[in-house]
């Protein structure tokens, strides 16, 4: 009877320990944030003053969007369809590192005002090269930071309205709801919950009709300034320096393709590109127009191809995941323009419309 | 009684059996590296595989990378199992507690006997893949101007800050199989057969890295046992990323001290018959 009541008192003790290690951490999460008095507008613009406020952290992002695997755009489907961590070191626009992390290594883009280093440890190599004007989604864009600047740029204290603060990175952050006004974009809303003291965005979801398809959070959040040594590179023994003049396809297509793209095309202002590559609207509605020569438009196309729900119409071969509508004009052997971004399919033709109208040829750059 | 269980492991063939078989899968991987020359893929192989090919020092945690999420483990279970099921099994157990030692001492003794099994084992392929990585891998230019190795992050790395790293690295992985051992230990005192035993602790971390794979077991990974085993490839970055090791040291306490109060619970007042 005593043994048995021994074993007992044993066992419960076990259970007790358990219990506490693993509710620990829950019970922790769920202690209520202290409350925030701040209403949507001035919240929303204290996140906008935030935009190039100095910070450092650990980051995770995870994108359900099944993105078309071709070779170009392989390191954006993987960016839009998996998780990424990522660590910052943030002084100023033109002064942070972001290290993408992995269990076997890193990949690390490190920038100091127009010039750029991406260090692969794998590969252990260092490529410099510059900032382009235009240039595909890289890991840096879904910093919470970032995707906040982008999906709220242009909004106004009308736009959004207030969420309940909730607890990120062991800090107080009220929440914002921004519901875009435009018929033209295809993201349903995004929600964003910033530091209550400094309004620094710590949490970003993005939503379209069907649900979540893109989160990024602080998960560590430092606020003191970086020093600048943490910011800058210095190659180290053993590694590849090689220098980039192209980044990636729409960089090239910008740097060399001799056209110049419209200011304006389906409905949609231009948004600060001025070479062949045409970067249109702001906010929630972006698209982009890319030209490509036929090597590369016909990878694509024979992807975009085989992608469940792609459609094959006069203007070209258009496939929609999630929010995100890509068409590519023209047939094989034709080269073709890539539009792709989150708008409905009509503004996506129109502007693929708009911007093979409105091309004006230039000189081949030498 | 833990001096008669480190005796009794150092004396066993069977020891240095096992040791020599988890041992050899990094002397294979460094023999084909030397041979071909030919690294994984990036993104494709384990930490730290791709870097030997430049510099060789680093083949000490490219062997545990690759001997950490399956070799090592279940050569833990496998130990960790037999510890007590096995005295169970061949009929010593009620013999070995006919001595004045308390129950609770025996496990301890147990313990202690599987964890030097792991700081040997570790050791061991720590050591053997050293002199593999600089005799047969890359042999990295060392000079006044550019000393060190490259860091994950791409900062040079002086030889003690690489070597104070190294240790701190294997330390987390004996760490590791200590949460393995605990788990085995406890299947040890549920059962009579080693093998079931084994099997329980096995199953826990297959089951462990399956769930790992799905999105929607996210509210459980913090809490799966392999969850931060890998966390060690943050020690090499710069700084070193704190997030992970912590929680991974803080885990691996929690399933120490939560199966082996479970398998104290359970043996202390066990009837033995055996």
């Amino acid at each position: 009877m005593t043994r048995g009541r021994g074993t007992g008192r044993r066992w419960l003790l076990v259970a007790l320990v358990a219990l506490a290690l693993t509710a620990g951490p829950p019970l922790a999460r769920a202690v209520p944030t202290r409350p925030v008095d701040i209403d949507a507008g001035t919240l929303l613009g204290r996140v906008q003053a935030a935009e190039d406020r100095p910070w450092s952290g650990l980051v995770e992002t995870t994108g359900t969007l099944a993105l078309p695997d071709a070779d170009q755009f392989s390191d954006v489907a993987a960016l839009f369809g998996g998780s990424t961590r990522m660590r910052v070191w943030w002084r100023d626009a033109d002064h942070w590192r972001v290290d993408q992390l992995s269990t076997s290594g890193e990949q690390d883009l490190v920038r100091t005002g127009d010039r750029t280093v991406r260090w692969d440890y794998e590969r252990l190599q260092a490529r410099f090269g510059e900032e382009p004007s235009v240039r595909l989604p890289r890991a840096a864009d879904l910093l919470p930071t970032e995707l906040a600047a982008r999906m709220l740029r242009g909004a106004g204290p009308d736009d959004v309205t207030r969420l309940p603060a909730r607890r990120v990175a062991d800090r107080t952050a009220p929440g914002l709801r921004l519901v875009p006004a435009s018929p033209r974009t295809t993201i349903d809303h995004v929600d964003v919950w910033a530091d209550a003291d400094t309004g620094l965005p710590l949490r970003v979801e993005v939503y379209d009709a069907s649900g979540r398809f893109l989160t990024s959070e602080a998960v560590d959040v430092d606020l003191a300034t970086p020093s600048e040594a943490r910011v800058s590179f210095t190659t180290p023994p053993g590694a590849g320096v090689e220098r980039d003049d192209v980044l990636d396809i729409a960089d090239a297509a910008n740097q060399y393709a001799p056209l110049i793209a419209p200011q304006r095309a389906g409905g949609l202002e231009a948004d600060g590109s001025n070479g062949a590559v045409g970067v249109y609207g702001t906010g929630p509605e972006q698209v982009v127009a890319i030209p490509l020569r036929d090597r590369e438009a016909d990878a694509l196309r024979d992807q975009l191809g085989v992608t469940p729900g792609a459609r094959q119409g006069a203007t070209g071969t258009r496939v929609t995941v999630g929010p995100l509508g890509v068409l590519l004009t023209g047939a094989e052997g034709e080269g073709g323009l890539l539009v792709a971004g989150t708008v409905t399919p009509p503004t996506l033709h129109a502007v693929a419309r708009d911007v093979i109208a409105g091309y004006q040829y230039v000189g081949v750059p030498q | 009684m833990i001096r008669v269980e480190l005796v009794s492991l150092l004396r066993s063939r069977r020891t240095w059996a096992t040791i020599a078989l988890v041992d050899a899968l990094p002397v294979i991987v460094a023999v084909l590296l030397a041979v071909t020359d030919l690294g994984p893929r990036p993104g494709t192989g384990p930490a730290f595989l791709s870097a030997v090919l430049t510099d060789g020092t680093l083949y000490p945690l490219a062997a545990l990378a690759i001997v950490l999420p399956l070799f090592l483990p279940i050569a833990v279970a496998v130990f960790a199992g037999e510890a007590i099921a096995g005295e169970a099994q061949q009929g010593t157990l009620r013999y070995l507690l006919l001595r004045p030692v308390g129950r609770t001492h025996l496990l301890i003794a147990k313990l202690v006997g599987v964890m030097a099994f792991v700081v040997l084992t570790v050791l061991v392929v720590a050591a053997t893949a050293y002199l593999l990585g600089i005799g047969l891998l890359g042999h990295q230019s060392v000079t006044a101007s550019a000393p060190g190795t490259a860091s994950v992050s791409g900062t040079s790395l002086s030889t003690p800050e690489l070597v104070a790293r190294t240790f701190a690295a294997l330390g987390y992985a004996m760490l590791c199989m200590l949460g393995v051992a605990s788990v085995a230990l406890f299947a040890s005192t549920l059962v009579r057969s080693p093998l079931a035993a084994a099997m329980g602790a096995l199953a826990l971390l297959v089951g462990s890295t399956l769930l790992l794979t799905l999105d929607a077991a996210d509210p459980l990974k913090p809490y799966l046992l392999t969850r931060y085993w890998l966390a060690f490839v943050d020690l090499f970055r710069d700084p070193i990323l704190w997030h992970d090791l912590v929680r991974g040291v803080l885990l691996q306490l929690g399933y120490v001290v939560v199966f082996l109060g479970a398998a104290w619970a359970n043996f202390a007042t066990k009837d033995i018959s055996d």
